[in-house]
């Protein structure tokens, strides 16, 4: 269908699409001085040692926990209120998911005081993540996995650009952070994703496993030529190609203007919002100026308000979204789950979120209006 | 994952003669999907080839299950030998994944009545062989599921790709859902204002394309008949102009060409000769040849899965490299690759 007003919208600048136009041009496709443009650029832009690009978020995900050891037998905490692939990751290396609570209904966020009492002997690591963007404890996480060794992932998937209040990039307080260049994000390129971290073994065994392990990749790069190569793990094809490597180069260039312009549709919502009764507001204003801004969500009084007034707004041509917790699937859910983690389902019940992308004002407005009407 | 993928995977469904195909993120993620379609899990065996690159087995470790290698028929012929296969099919054998080595089609007919009759799912490992026949039916039609690639050095390709061919209405439907996170509708279904919902059963990955290589892989795709076809021209006047060749075996023979997408030109050294030869060819004429391993001999897999023997792959292993072969490539370079390897050969 043709909506009115979507959830997000990609731009593509011209200097995105020349990009893209120089590698098809060049006709060499894949990991090659593209890659390593990225590569180094992300790393920079995070402020962190290494940048390794991959596949997705999800690989990034996969290959963080791999690197950091977990496997079977281990336990890996992540927040209820996140998006599947967090847990995926764990899952993969044949862990087991410990879905953690949120702070509050209006910080979705992963409570470290809450993550405290979810530790036991077999837990490997904890997973952050900044949920639509807005910055997770980290600081508070990284203290409670310090004391006990434990390794933090930050799943930066939502959150590109995001900072901390001291101005550390999200993705550079954990061990390892994982980013997303999946076609809605800020970074979207169609699908890919990349792992920094400041530790050089971890950044090495995250390389290696995205391309099946194979040794004479380094060899090749060192030497100019390979004359055969060994397997020495068991790897993956995680690999991004150069196509999307530039295309998110590109966009990294111009990452921080985007953001300051989502950053103004937010606060253009939440003064239009902030006296609309029967809807909160979730965070503050300064993670609003901190945050990555994938997503907008608002709060509303329940479940069936919530859907109720979703699909007034798509009758109405504006789509909305949601993102349920983990506690509502199938895959996470066992019978006993339900209501065990309140504030995090009370968030995936309530929350919808809101068309968000360099929207012009008089869009913002329609929302508004139609959001007014739909709670009216 | 939009309209563009959703019409290359119509062209290529149609291109190979099957129900459906669903375009990946690589050939690695198509066996691994393939692999879960067909039930294989921990506790299972599934026979692969060790003469294939480390996808065809690390899909089959992915699972849990154990790969167990079967050789090939010989340095005449590369691809899995269906006598091996049989031979090591046991009580906890679930799946065999024959690859189509170089675009040659392995013996598939033989294979394919073995599965059946033993029960066994056949997984064509066709990332070499998009557009290859058997009897005149496509490589990647014959089994429960077919695997293709679409990296950037093979004969239909976009950078990083892959596809699963399948005629099985049930294995698509669980591969469309593996292939983004296991969810049961799809941010395309979301955006076209046809789902409001969604949930994960099964916990999936995400192996999924995007729409600029979907596009990128359709407008080649109107090309890869044409492509193939120069490419064996090229392999058959490889074979011409090497015939007769001293310390020289060619894999197959000129017959079997038609059949076979073409995808390298692979050359066997005989005497113990093939590192010696290739890096004349490299330092003295500036030849690139690539070797390829045999899996079981790479030191995880040695360690993963010991004691395993196969004579036949360990000796094309150990002489096979192979030389230049492109579609636009022209005679005169052909012949400049023949007389440098007939000079490295010589001394």
């Amino acid at each position: 269908m043709s909506w009115r007003v979507p959830l997000t919208e990609i731009e593509l600048a011209e200097s995105d699409v020349e990009a893209t136009m120089g590698v098809l041009e060049s006709g060499w496709l894949t990991m090659g001085p593209r890659t390593q443009q990225l590569e180094r650029a992300f790393a920079q832009s995070v402020g962190a040692e290494h940048a390794v690009a991959v596949s997705s978020c999800t690989a990034a995900l996969h290959l963080a926990c791999l690197a950091a050891g977990v496997g079977q037998g281990d336990e890996v905490i992540v927040p209820a209120m996140t998006f599947v692939a967090t847990a995926h990751g764990p899952r993969r290396c044949g862990a087991e998911v410990v879905l953690g609570e949120s702070v509050s209904v209006t910080d979705p966020n992963l409570d470290p005081a809450d993550v405290v009492e979810r530790i036991t002997p077999h837990t490997k690591a904890v997973i952050a993540v900044h949920l639509c963007g807005y910055p997770a404890d980290v600081d508070g996480l990284r203290s409670v996995c310090a004391d006990r060794d434990l390794f933090l992932i930050e799943d930066c998937a939502q959150a590109a650009g995001g900072r901390m209040a001291d101005g550390r990039a999200l993705g550079s307080v954990g061990d390892l952070g994982c980013f997303s260049f999946s076609s809605k994000t800020l970074l979207g390129v169609g699908e890919g994703g990349i792992v920094v971290t400041d530790d050089a073994d971890l950044a090495a065994r995250v390389g290696s496993l995205r391309s099946h392990a194979m040794t004479s990749v380094t060899w090749d790069r060192h030497r100019g030529h390979a004359e055969t190569y060994d397997v020495t793990d068991l790897g993956f094809n995680y690999r991004i190609d150069e196509v999307r490597a530039a295309l998110a180069h590109a966009r990294l260039t111009r990452l921080e203007p985007e953001l300051a312009r989502r950053r103004d549709v937010v606060r253009a919502y939440r003064q239009r919002l902030a006296a609309l009764e029967g809807l909160e507001l979730p965070y503050d204003d300064g993670a609003v100026d901190r945050s990555g801004h994938f997503a907008f969500p608002v709060l509303l009084g329940d479940r069936s308000v919530r859907d109720r007034v979703r699909a007034y707004m798509h009758d109405r041509g504006i789509q909305t979204s949601f993102y349920p917790s983990l506690t509502q699937f199938t895959a996470y859910a066992p019978s006993d789950v339900a209501g065990t983690r309140p504030r995090a389902e009370e968030f995936a019940d309530r929350h919808c979120v809101l068309p968000l992308f360099p929207l012009t004002e008089t869009r913002v407005e329609a929302v508004v209006a139609e959001l007014s009407d739909a709670l009216g | 994952m939009g309209p563009r993928t959703e019409l290359f995977e119509r062209e290529f469904a149609d291109h190979l003669g099957v129900e459906h195909v669903l375009a990946l993120s690589s050939g690695t993620a198509a066996l691994h999907l393939a692999c879960i379609a067909a039930g294989v899990g921990e506790g299972d065996e599934v026979i692969v080839p060790s003469q294939t690159f480390v996808a065809t087995v690390n899909a089959v470790l992915y699972t849990g299950a154990t790969p167990v290698f079967a050789d090939i028929v010989g340095p005449h012929d590369l691809n899995i030998d269906p006598d091996a296969v049989e031979a090591a099919i046991g009580d906890r054998t679930k799946a065999v994944i024959p690859v189509h080595y170089a675009g040659y089609p392995v013996a598939i007919q033989r294979l394919a009545e073995l599965c059946a009759t033993r029960g066994l799912s056949l997984i064509e490992d066709a990332a070499h062989a998009p557009s290859a026949t058997a009897g005149g039916r496509k490589l990647g039609s014959f089994g429960l599921a077919g695997c293709f690639s679409f990296f950037s050095n093979k004969v239909l390709c976009c950078g990083e790709g892959g596809a699963l061919s399948t005629d099985s209405g049930e294995v698509a439907e669980r591969v469309r859902r593996l292939r983004s996170q296991g969810m049961t509708a799809t941010t395309m279904d979301r955006h076209r204002g046809k789902a409001m919902e969604y949930d994960v059963g099964e916990p999936g990955f995400n192996y999924r394309i995007d729409d600029p290589r979907s596009a990128l892989l359709s407008s080649r795709l109107k090309r890869l008949d044409a492509e193939i076809e120069r490419r064996r021209e090229l392999v058959l006047r490889y074979r011409e102009l090497l015939d007769g060749q001293p310390g020289v075996i060619l894999p197959w023979g000129k017959s079997d060409v038609a059949g076979s997408s073409c995808y390298m030109m692979a050359v066997l050294i005989e005497d113990g000769r093939r590192d010696e030869v290739r890096r004349t060819l490299q330092a003295r004429h500036g030849v690139q040849t690539t070797i390829y391993p045999a899996v079981h001999e790479l030191e995880t897999y040695r360690r993963r899965l010991p004691g395993v023997s196969l004579p036949y792959s360990e000796q094309v292993a150990a002489s096979m490299f192979s030389i230049p072969l492109f579609p636009h490539m022209s005679e005169q370079t052909q012949d400049e690759v023949v007389a440098a390897l007939t000079d490295s050969i010589g001394g």
